[in-house]
């Protein structure tokens, strides 16, 4: 994997982790939408997260989750073709989880 | 005239005519006035070139006058050199009289085929048979009237079915013009519209490819489940901060939200942006929260009378309050608000920030506050004077603890060693920002004079630090932040 970060950087893994210890492995890509983690991993500043690709993401799993679902829906839909039908993310996030999200979103800067 | 005032979309010919002050109305008094111009001529000695010196003409020729001076004299005046004109007129009236009196629906659609191309708007304006003499032989006489049909040469009633024969002149009538084969119950073909460009290009707007971020996302969600206080689950109090922050930082705080972070109890509830919170939301805040003990809200310019009035009936508990920008409370209300509690009576706390008009006189009434620790005075428009401040810190100073005289430009280094170096010795956080006068030399006066081990020296920032004298080499205080701007 580390020959083909020197290729192209945003095509590399990263990893997020929730607190409750389960981590999820995105493209760089799509974890850069969050402008916490970009922070993070930024390679001007030299965080721990940015040598390890690992960031940990003070959520509990199930709010990580929807987070990442976010960050890849994005990815994904952003560059779509006007024509092109997009499922509304809100369909998924149930309003238990709402507020808990929120306060993670705000963090997280999504 | 006064009819035509709602008009519908006109040819660039009846737009030029309108603005030349031509109408059918116009040609047709112009007719009147022909006439008349007659009449009067055929009096002896009343002439219209005369007319000023003739008195006795006066009543008479006013009607005439009036209309002469509204505008049309110049074509009077054409008619008057010659007498023969107007009963021309008239006699071509009398001929075409029958022609003329409809709208002459044939000959107007004749007329329009020149510029029909380049316009192809309805034409609605009034008709011009009056001024157009072309001969409009084939023009539809009025509905109702009689007419000889043009092939069977009986006699028939015009109805607006009623067809031109063809070839011209003449009608049909009804029989006649069945058997021609034309449908005389046809409508009459619409002139085809364009097409609305619209159809045609298809915008991609750029607000609808752009995604909702995930905090506006959860806002909506919210928002749509509102009513449903259950679906959130349990808040619990240190998530409210969090969650009001958050909302706060997306200016989302709604009246239809803030419902969630109401409740009995809680002691402490800070709004950080209630810009859109009505008066409603912040009333039931006081209602709804009765336990409250400290209650701040940021941006809070919507707080009127009517909200003060109620929080004085209710929030018996509250210690400490903070507003930001109440800028709609006038005297009697925050006099009605104290009166109702007593515990905020003995202010400690008072913060007077950019207040346009603060000025000496607000002193003497700050003197009296006996308990104040904190004072903020800072970014008024205009400085209050050294003296004034050096006498309210001589009343008040022995018990302040913290500070804030930032852009009161006309503080010197005189203010530094009278007003504040007698009270450092209690002083934990000093603000100064912006105040030009001072020195270095000033500044290291003050704080030599000064060991306070518990000072937090928040900001300087401004003052003129040309070298490092101002501030001691071993501080005896821990120095948050320390800007210097030379």
């Amino acid at each position: 994997m580390s020959g083909k970060d020197k290729a192209d950087p945003n095509e590399d893994w990263v990893r997020i982790v929730s607190n409750d210890g389960y981590s999820f492995l995105v493209k760089r890509k799509v974890a850069l939408r969050s402008g916490t983690l970009k922070a993070m991993l930024s390679e001007d500043v030299n965080f721990a997260e940015a040598a390890s690709k690992t960031c940990e993401v003070q959520e509990r799993a199930a709010v990580t989750q929807l987070f990442v679902e976010y960050l890849v829906h994005k990815t994904t839909y952003e560059g779509a073709p006007p024509k092109e039908e997009i499922p509304e993310f809100m369909d998924r996030i149930q309003p238990q989880m709402a507020l808990e999200l929120l306060v993670a979103a705000d963090y997280l800067e999504v | 005239m006064s009819g035509n005032n709602v008009r519908g979309p006109t040819s660039a010919l009846t737009e030029f005519l309108r603005e030349s002050g031509i109408t059918a109305t116009t040609i047709a008094r112009r007719g009147r006035n022909a006439n008349r111009t007659e009449q009067q001529n055929e009096e002896p000695g009343a002439g219209p070139s005369n007319s000023n010196e003739d008195e006795s003409n006066e009543a008479g020729g006013s009607t005439r006058r009036a209309i002469d001076t509204a505008g049309y004299a110049s074509d009077n005046l054409d008619e008057e050199d010659t007498e023969s004109q107007p009963k021309k007129r008239r006699v071509n009236k009398a001929d075409s009289a029958k022609q003329k009196r409809g709208k002459g629906k044939k000959a107007k659609k004749d007329d329009d085929e020149d510029y029909e191309d380049e316009d192809e708007d309805a034409y609605t304006a009034l008709s011009k048979s009056m001024w157009t003499n072309v001969g409009s032989s084939s023009s539809k006489p009025p509905v109702g009237s009689f007419e000889t049909c043009a092939r069977c040469e009986a006699q028939f009633t015009v109805t607006k079915y009623t067809m031109a024969a063809v070839p011209p002149p003449g009608f049909l009538c009804h029989k006649c013009a069945k058997a021609s084969g034309a449908d005389p119950f046809k409508k009459p073909v619409v002139p085809r519209k364009r097409k609305p460009a619209v159809g045609r290009r298809n915008v991609v707007s750029f607000e609808d490819r752009k995604f909702p971020s995930l905090v506006s996302l959860c806002v909506q969600l919210i928002s749509k489940h509102i009513n449903d206080v259950e679906a959130f689950g349990d808040i619990g109090a240190a998530n409210l901060d969090r969650i009001i922050r958050a909302l706060c930082r997306n200016r989302s705080l709604t009246p239809e939200n803030v419902k969630l972070f109401y409740g009995a109890g809680n002691t402490e509830l800070t709004f950080y942006d209630a810009t859109t919170l009505i008066p409603d939301s912040l009333c039931s805040l006081a209602y709804l929260n009765p336990n409250l003990t400290s209650l701040r809200i940021d941006f809070c310019g919507r707080i009127n009378n009517d909200v003060v009035k109620t929080w004085s009936t209710a929030l018996p508990a509250l210690t400490r309050l903070e507003l930001l920008g109440p800028y709609l409370v006038r005297p009697p209300a925050w006099i009605q608000f104290f009166e109702t509690h007593p515990q905020l009576q003995g202010l400690t706390d008072l913060r007077l920030k950019e207040i346009g008009k603060l000025d000496d006189s607000f002193l003497d009434h700050i003197k009296t506050m006996a308990k104040l620790t904190y004072l903020d005075l800072s970014d008024p428009a205009e400085s209050l004077s050294e003296e004034g401040l050096i006498a309210l810190l001589s009343v008040i100073g022995p018990n302040l603890t913290e500070i804030d005289l930032s852009n009161h430009k006309l503080l010197s280094d005189d203010f530094l060693k009278e007003g504040l170096q007698p009270h450092m010795a209690r002083i934990r956080s000093l603000v100064l920002n912006g105040l030009p006068l001072l020195t270095d030399a000033g500044g290291a006066a003050l704080f030599e004079a000064c060991d306070n081990e518990k000072m937090v020296l928040n900001s300087l920032s401004s003052l003129v630090v040309k070298s490092s004298a101002t501030l001691p080499s071993t501080p005896s205080y821990s120095m948050q932040v320390v800007c210097s701007r030379s």
